[in-house]
């Protein structure tokens, strides 16, 4: 965890949800790369962040997407958030005596359907063996996660539109990483609504 | 005890390595090879535990070499970079973990662009333009910060590494000797990075002579035009 | 006499023919054609539909309204009757036995997960083709009592060769072809296809091609999408990435249209009628 460093938040805002993450990639004190993304589209309503270990990063990655790629071609329709938050979840716990050093964030809108027309946004966060969190307002994790809580819990209000939900997870991410030396070196931000994904790099200091 | 570091061009890329080896404060090899050819267009510089690190590399090359007999054609810097990384980062959860760390440099001939791979003994993967491993990572990281820039023709990227070089050797206490490669369209070619004008030497030089030996089976082996 | 090495696959014939493996390539041309053209520009499929019962209910099933799509859609509406997504790059046209077809396509998306999953990369065209003949290959020497019933058309494209096309059989001989077809008249498929095929096709041309021949090997004058499913493999305009696409019945019948070639629903056949070659036949299992 504070070996690569990185930071990860998502928001829910009314009808949309936003995910963002920094982009260093450090080995302890030093920086290696700073376009180390760590927020992965599952499709254009369901994307996922994976702050923590880096090397855990890709295999998660890498292996979430297997499954998914594998479910899309079975089951012939797109994951939904609470079903990927549980493939996650039990990818997680398959590792419990030897864990994934990652704390997962998901944030999805999941898809109208004839049982439920109105879904509400999605957002939920894992530990490191899998236990799942849903909150109703943010969800926070990476080596930045203190300082998250603290920003987001001031900042973040219920029903943001999509541009309002932008611009608070921007500054709720920047202004935390700012104060954690491990996390920085640039951010990206998705704002995911039912009819596109908004995605922004942001300008953050790069020392 | 190591120093490795490299630079991606506009259409090169520059490996280079220090060739000592030993043990602790002792020195018993000053012209130890650390860079692998891993394929015509593909090689990388490798450091770590001493054992390991030879096994590892050889380990690699020949599955480059299997996967390109098997498939008529080289595996492609991208994939041979996740492989590697996969290699390591199942290791690191096994009994006896491989500890190497190493730099993976290749030219991909399908988009004719350079690639350059900072990988760890973890299996962390960083798609970098300019990387360093071992000790000269803090002189060299910042040299290459303030003077690398985007699209360097092969001049000026040799200058950037020269300076890195320079600066390891004003700054490290311990005397490194440097071996250093360039992969572009034409292969592998051997650099002499310790002369005074590496690259015009390497200009007037003919082709073969500085070509590095790489790991090339015949194309036409089992193919029936 | 010879009844005596029928039963098994492993085992020679005193003329030296396995004559299981002999018998399931006899199976597959009786199965719908499957049509496949290459060009530069990308590459169009063609397969046959048996068409079954009016009381068959597809309204759930893979091929009925829901079918087809671009991209990522194709992943989903993907599963045809015949024509499947094997991987992001991999269309592949299936003709045989159909359970043997599911279980082989299954077979070819793990392998294809499992070489993005160590590369990070799609899977090379040929190395797909590669892994299920393999597998097809080892149903001729061991243990099982028969081999896949199954004869694939590959397309494809990887940054190596570009576009592809290849076609295996029970076998697990595999060959890459510019025009090429299986099934039932495949013969009489491929010959029109050797008269009419030209280097510097355009993708239109290819699909017009594939839509002709095919028209002349299914006994049936009108063509439609009850009958016909169609696919082509190109790259996409910006990305340069590829891109699949199963044609939704709907733009099956407009393309149809277009090449006066049927595709109108009022003139569709209707059950058990003008279904090529195989005739009536358990069509529950063969297609």
């Amino acid at each position: 965890m504070e070996l690569n460093g990185g930071s990860v938040v998502a928001m829910i805002g009314k009808d949309c949800v936003a995910i963002a993450s920094d982009l260093r990639l450090g080995n302890q004190a030093v920086g290696v790369a700073s376009n180390f993304d760590k927020v992965f589209p599952v499709n254009d309503k369901l994307y996922y962040g994976l702050p923590g270990l880096a090397t855990d990063v890709y295999t998660l990655k890498e292996h979430l997407r297997f499954r998914v790629n594998m479910y899309r071609m079975k089951e012939e329709r797109e994951i939904t958030p609470k079903t990927f938050t549980h493939l996650v979840s039990s990818t997680l716990y398959e590792k419990r005596f030897g864990p994934f050093f990652i704390e997962p964030v998901v944030a999805g809108l999941p898809t109208p359907t004839e049982l439920d027309p109105h879904p509400k946004p999605f957002i939920s966060t894992m530990d490191t063996i899998g236990c799942i969190t849903t909150p109703k307002d943010f969800a926070v994790a990476g080596t930045a996660a203190d300082k998250l809580y603290g920003v987001a819990e001031g900042l973040w209000e219920p029903d943001l539109e999509p541009e309002d939900l932008f611009e608070t997870v921007s500054q709720t991410l920047l202004n935390a990483v700012d104060r954690d030396a491990l996390s920085g070196w640039g951010a990206v931000v998705h704002i995911i609504t039912q009819d596109k994904v908004i995605t922004r790099t942001l300008r953050a200091r790069m020392d | 005890m190591e120093c490795s570091f490299g630079l991606t061009g506009k259409d090169y890329v520059l490996l280079c390595s220090d060739m000592s080896a030993g043990r602790s404060i002792i020195r018993m090899k000053s012209d130890e090879n650390k860079i692998k050819t891993l394929g015509p267009h593909l090689a990388m510089a490798y450091g770590g535990e001493p054992g390991d690190t030879n096994n590892f590399a050889e380990y690699v090359e020949r599955n480059m070499r299997l996967y390109h007999i098997r498939n008529h054609y080289p595996l492609l810097p991208e994939p041979a970079s996740a492989w590697i990384r996969r290699t390591l980062a199942e290791s690191i959860r096994s009994r006896h973990p491989y500890s190497v760390n190493l730099l993976l440099a290749g030219y991909d001939t399908t988009t004719t662009k350079p690639h350059l791979y900072w990988i760890d003994y973890l299996g962390t993967k960083a798609v970098v333009p300019y990387a360093a491993h071992g000790m000269g990572v803090y002189v060299s990281l910042s040299t290459m910060d303030k003077w690398w820039f985007n699209d360097m023709n092969k001049r000026e990227g040799v200058e950037v590494l020269k300076k890195c070089v320079d600066e390891v050797k004003k700054r490290i206490t311990i005397n490194f000797n440097f071996n250093c490669i360039l992969i572009d369209k034409d292969g592998i070619h051997h650099i002499n990075i310790e002369s005074e004008d590496p690259i015009s030497e390497y200009e007037a030089a003919q082709p073969k002579d500085t070509v590095v030996e790489a790991p090339n089976p015949p194309l036409d082996v089992g193919v029936t035009a | 006499m010879a009844r005596r090495y029928d039963s098994r696959t492993t085992i020679f014939s005193p003329e030296g023919r396995l004559f299981q493996v002999e018998y399931a390539m006899e199976a597959i041309s009786h199965a719908g054609t499957v049509l496949a053209v290459l060009s530069k520009e990308g590459i169009a499929m063609a397969a046959e539909k048996k068409v079954t019962g009016k009381l068959l209910d597809l309204s759930l099933a893979p091929g009925g309204e829901g079918m087809g799509g671009e991209g990522t859609e194709a992943w989903m509406g993907g599963g045809g009757e015949k024509i499947f997504l094997l991987n992001n790059n991999i269309l592949a046209g299936l003709a045989g036995i159909t359970s043997d077809a599911n279980s082989l396509v299954n077979f070819a998306r793990n392998s294809a997960q499992r070489h993005l999953f160590t590369y990070d990369e799609d899977i090379p065209v040929e190395m797909l083709v590669q892994r299920l003949c393999d597998m097809k290959q080892g149903y001729t020497q061991f243990g099982g009592l028969r081999p896949f019933g199954v004869a694939l058309l590959y397309m494809g494209w990887d940054p190596i060769y570009g576009f592809q096309l290849y076609q295996s059989d029970p076998s697990g001989n595999y060959s890459g072809w510019k025009a090429t077809c299986i099934g039932s008249n495949h013969s009489s498929a491929t010959s029109l296809l050797k008269q009419d095929y030209k280097e510097e096709l355009t993708l239109e041309e290819a699909k017009s091609l594939c839509l002709k021949v095919m028209s002349k090997t299914m006994d049936s004058t009108k063509l439609s999408s009850e009958k016909l499913e169609f696919a082509t493999m190109t790259l996409h305009p910006t990305s340069k990435q590829p891109l699949s696409k199963i044609y939704k019945p709907s733009e099956l019948d407009g393309l149809l249209r277009d090449l006066e070639l049927g595709g109108t629903e009022e003139d569709a056949v209707g059950a058990m009628e003008g279904t090529g070659g195989g005739g009536g036949g358990n069509v529950a299992i063969s297609t």
